[in-house]
């Protein structure tokens, strides 16, 4: 069965394949296991860019797939990233503070061990009292539980409501772009109970193994986020492939008609945004621990956008496209937001690409939009001179929002 | 032997009279020479009333040289003067009678008059009786400002007595006004300031409710068994009700009657001082991880007398039990509090009731802004049914045409009158730009639309913080827009607020006459219904999206350069109107107007109605207003005004 599923999808054993031998070439160029000619914080990067190439999958999934343009994916990410945060801070922070409580005459009791983690976690925001959400702080499995299960149960909570009152199209997006403003702005608080705009810090050290060096840490998170990627795609393209996959591209094309056709338009919508907020708790799990901090920022709902950035220049509708997409313009943007990219003379003016790098990424998403719907990944069906569908040019829909002939050659 | 002696003091009182003619303020300084050179505020009264009350008119600078220390005793006859340093060590002398210089002296001949702060003040409060009934009516007004905002008692007397004699309206209301808050807080007779207090009932005054509090300031005070009588008792306070126990508690050990309680953290500290041989109290250390272990050796240590007891909550019952709590006015007067109290719940009713008002003020000043930014969303997304996500773009836009044309014009009056076409000119050609290239080619793609018009977004934004850089820039209104329509200490509204309102309107009807009474609105409205229709008809539907976007965008301009008055103008501006635009326009109904006013006003509204319920928390009311929109629109997902029929497209 399974064997014949990858014989179907090519595409699929391919970018396994380049994965593995991408993760394999920078473990072997690593500080750490190899050569060293890779540094630790370029591992980092590269580390944090398949966490982001596994949200874009998500994101894929729920617009290139079923056409609902969520501003909301960066939240659920983000709030993965809560969530594991939270408890590395904890365990952390207890670490801190029993070796420094150590020293003293008396042993510690385990309420004056808490009360002296609260006060260290929330000195900052002015209260040293643990809010009602850290309760399960204390036990790795059970934030991990919460990892998954709170952008879940939030995009589950938030679907519901949405997909029954048939809200769809820009209405939905603006009501997720809504969504994401309101939860940000509610970490802003300091009383939210996750250190307001402070957010949570110093997330790059796992408990109990300060033995392990950074270099040594990055490459783990390395091969957790692979193979986090690799198993996302694998899922994501099972899913596509199947009857599911039909149905929701059927809905991306044309909501009534699958409606009239008998299928619950509302409940494959929900099914689909749900699982796809939870696999972007993954990635936003696996992606802080390497950038060592959190703050609400991150969820703001620009991110969220951006998202849909990297998605569309990457090809939307094809999964590779989407992690091509992340990858590209996440690591081209850091690369000329960095300082990195030489600055250009022109003589009277130098274009400093700091200042100028998103004024390019802007216009150039326009361009995509404009003239290259299917992005980078389109050069694939160039290379593989793919057939489209020859319908003369009619929309594949009687809607006038239907997607044209073009742009539907999945 | 009495009439003797009065008959005595006449004499010698008519003899002083006969011997200084010329001189009569001299004299009165003389007779009090004593008090003047050793000048301290217990004694110093009766002086300071000879001179004010000599009713001559060179009392008042007497009194200023004396209080700014320019007054110098001459050594050799003891007669006091004016004096001015002219030179080192050299001053001129003044005579307080006739004003005239009286030569140069020594300072070696001279004795400085220096009267300490206390005595100073004395001065200050005798000084003010000239000074409020002084010609100059700035200086009354002067002297009047300086008691309201430090009122003693001693300033109540000299203010009654100027009353009668003011002839300035505004100053005499002005002046009962002060007199009868120093009556509340000073007069020595009770049933006058209980009238002084039903007097000013229900008045909204800032400067009242600051006089009437203080009056119902109390302290919590414990007694053992009853309380004494006689004291003005607020309340009395049961422990575990009215206060906590152990708040209760608290209070009898700073008050001395029970002992201390003894923490977690000083037990610790006791035990960490009586270790012997890992042991404490006969438990050993590594066990002390554990509380009952730890209240264990603690015993052990009391049992030894090497510690002091913890009171147990029987213990701290009794004490309870035993004391009596209560709120005691500081006023000692039963009356004033009583009638101060009731004053004080009018005044709070009448300020709630006109700090509803000023909500509603607020959320209409609000509600305003928010209808000026979503009016071009409305023709955009609204009648064009175009998501454009640059809208917050064109308003910031709007907002720096407004700052270059301040800096080319300097009058602000007039810039401000060039900044708006100029803002509507601009904005009206980047958004026909805008659809001529990218927006025509994506009708039919709504969500491609609002992808492309966020990637021009973040480059105009990006752009103006090239251009303009990342700090906030100025928009200055003209001066007769600064200052606020003030109805009273509570209901204030800025002249800003008010514009824009009348903005606002104006804009809605400018809307209107547009799309209701012109061709161009006609043929937008045709072009909206049925594009191929209308083409069939002559109406050539490019030209016609192209001018309604251009109008859309140009509007947003127009409200940019009105939000740059009142917030600074900066590349985020119409970020953080964006998102509050869009739901405007769909809390309110696509593609109706008055849906968008009606959105506008609930959100503004709603906005500030939480924000009252939380002040200190703005963040919290934007949240709580989002997701109280999310689920509006459950109920009314086509918004509050919805199309029907066969203007609401499918």
């Amino acid at each position: 069965m399974k064997n014949s599923f990858l014989m179907r999808n090519p595409s699929t054993l391919i970018f396994l394949a380049a994965l593995a031998i991408f993760t394999i070439m920078v473990t072997v160029l690593s500080e750490a296991f190899g050569l060293g000619l890779i540094s630790t914080s370029f591992v980092k990067t590269l580390g944090k860019t398949l966490c982001l190439g596994l949200v874009a999958i998500a994101m894929d999934l729920v617009w290139g797939y079923a056409g609902i343009l969520s501003l909301g994916h960066f939240a659920f990410f983000g709030l993965g990233g809560y969530m594991i945060g939270m408890w590395l801070m904890y365990e952390r922070t207890r670490d801190i503070v029993i070796s420094s409580m150590s020293d003293a005459p008396i042993p510690p009791t385990a309420e004056e061990i808490t009360d002296a983690i609260g006060h260290q976690i929330f000195g900052v925001v002015g209260s040293s009292e643990f809010p009602l959400i850290w309760a399960f702080a204390d036990s790795l499995v059970l934030q991990l539980v919460l990892v998954v299960l709170v952008p879940g149960v939030l995009a589950f909570v938030f679907g519901w409501l949405a997909f029954r009152s048939r809200v769809a199209g820009v209405y939905l997006s603006i009501l997720t772009q809504a969504m994401t403003l309101a939860l940000s702005l509610y970490l802003f608080q300091n009383d939210s109970g996750l250190r307001g705009n402070n957010g949570l810090s110093g997330l790059q050290n796992l408990p109990g193994l300060d033995a392990v060096a950074q270099d040594v840490v990055s490459i783990w998170f390395l091969w957790a986020s692979a193979l986090a990627l690799g198993l996302g795609y694998l899922l994501a393209a099972w899913v596509v492939s199947g009857k599911f996959g039909s149905v929701i591209r059927g809905i991306r094309d044309d909501e009534a008609r699958v409606r009239f056709l008998g299928y619950s338009v509302e409940s494959y919508k929900l099914a689909l945004f749900t699982v796809t907020a939870c696999i972007a708790g993954i990635a936003g799990a696996l992606y802080y621990p390497q950038a060592g901090i959190i703050n609400p920022a991150e969820i703001a709902p620009i991110a969220s956008i951006y998202l849909a950035v990297w998605v569309a220049i990457g090809g939307r509708g094809r999964l590779y496209g989407a992690v091509i997409g992340a990858g590209f313009v996440s690591l081209v943007s850091s690369w000329f937001t960095g300082g990195q990219a030489p600055d250009i003379s022109l003589g009277f003016y130098t274009i400093k690409w700091v200042d100028w790098w998103l004024i390019v990424l802007g216009l150039s998403f326009v361009l995509v939009t404009l003239f290259a719907p299917k992005g980078i990944a389109g050069l694939f069906d160039l290379a593989g001179s793919r057939k489209w569908p020859n319908r003369h040019g009619a929309d594949l829909g009687p809607d006038a929002g239907a997607l044209r002939e073009r742009e539907a050659n999945e | 032997m009495k009439r003797l002696i009065l008959a005595g003091l006449a004499l010698l009182m008519t003899c002083t009279l006969a011997l200084s003619q010329e001189a009569p303020m001299q004299d009165i300084l003389q007779d009090h020479s004593a008090l003047i050179t050793k000048s301290s505020r217990m004694t110093i009264a009766p002086a300071i009333a000879a001179i004010s009350d000599s009713g001559l008119t060179q009392a008042q600078d007497v009194l200023q040289a004396w209080q700014s220390k320019d007054i110098w005793q001459r050594k050799s006859d003891g007669l006091f003067f004016r004096a001015k340093e002219t030179a080192e060590g050299s001053y001129i002398l003044f005579d307080f009678d006739s004003g005239e210089t009286l030569g140069e002296a020594d300072k070696a001949d001279l004795k400085q008059i220096k009267p300490n702060s206390g005595v100073r003040a004395l001065i200050g409060s005798a000084l003010v009786t000239f000074q409020l009934q002084d010609s100059d009516p700035a200086r009354r007004l002067a002297a009047l400002t300086s008691i309201e905002r430090n009122p003693s008692s001693e300033l109540l007397a000299p203010l009654r007595a100027s009353i009668d004699t003011e002839t300035d309206a505004d100053l005499k209301a002005k002046k009962r006004r002060a007199e009868r808050l120093l009556t509340i807080a000073y007069d020595s007779d009770e049933s006058a300031r209980v009238a002084a207090i039903s007097d000013m009932s229900g008045d909204l005054g800032v400067d009242l409710r600051a006089t009437l509090n203080p009056l119902l300031e109390t302290r919590t005070e414990v007694f053992a068994g009853e309380a004494p009588e006689g004291l003005n008792l607020a309340r009395r306070l049961a422990p575990g009700e009215d206060i906590s126990t152990e708040a209760a508690y608290d209070l009898l050990v700073t008050a001395g009657l029970a002992p201390a309680r003894i923490d977690q953290a000083e037990i610790r500290a006791t035990l960490g001082t009586h270790i012997s041989e890992q042991e404490v109290g006969g438990v050993a250390l590594e066990d002390l991880n554990q509380p009952e272990a730890r209240a264990r050796a603690y015993a052990a240590l009391v049992a030894q007398g090497l510690a002091e007891p913890d009171p147990t909550s029987a213990e701290i019952k009794a004490h309870l039990d035993a004391h009596q709590f209560v709120e005691i006015y500081n006023e000692p007067s039963r009356p004033v509090t009583l009638a101060a109290s009731e004053a004080l719940e009018d005044i709070l009713l009448n300020v709630g009731m006109n700090q509803s008002l000023d909500l509603i003020l607020d959320g209409l000043s609000l509600a305003s802004i928010y209808f000026l930014a979503a009016i071009g969303l409305a023709i955009t997304f609204g009648v064009m049914g175009v998501i454009n996500m640059a809208h917050g773009e064109f308003i910031m836009m709007g907002a720096y045409t407004g700052y270059v044309i301040q800096q080319l014009i300097p009058n602000h009056t007039a810039s401000i009158l060039v900044a708006i076409p100029m803002a509507f000119v601009v904005t009206f050609a980047a958004g026909v730009a805008m659809e001529r290239l990218v927006i025509r080619w994506l009708y039919n793609r709504p969500l491609e639309t609002l992808l492309a018009t966020f990637g021009i977004s973040i480059a105009l934004q990006q752009l103006a913080k090239n251009i303009f850089g990342t700090q906030a820039l100025p928009l200055t209104s003209p001066e007769w827009l600064d200052g606020a329509w003030v109805l009273n200490d509570v209901v204030s509204i800025s002249y800003i607020r008010i514009a824009i309102f009348i903005l606002a309107i104006s804009f809605l009807a400018i809307f209107l006459f547009i799309m209701r009474r012109t061709r161009l609105g006609l043929e937008t409205r045709a072009v909206t219904q049925n594009p191929r229709m209308a083409a069939s008809m002559g109406i050539n539907p490019n030209r016609v999206n192209m001018l309604t976007f251009g109008l859309g965008s140009g509007i947003a301009g127009v409200a940019g350069v009105a939000i740059g008055l009142f917030a600074k103008v900066t590349s985020e501006l119409g970020n953080d109107y964006i998102v509050q635009s869009f739901m405007t326009v769909v809390v309110g109904g696509v593609g109706n107007i008055w849906g968008t006013l009606a959105g506008a006003a609930m959100i503004g509204f709603l906005q500030k109605g939480i924000e009252w319920f939380n002040p200190s928390n703005t963040l919290a009311a934007q949240t709580f207003m989002i997701i109280f929109i999310i689920i509006f629109i459950q109920f009314r997902p086509r918004g509050i005004i919805a199309l029907k029929g066969r203007a609401a497209g499918d």
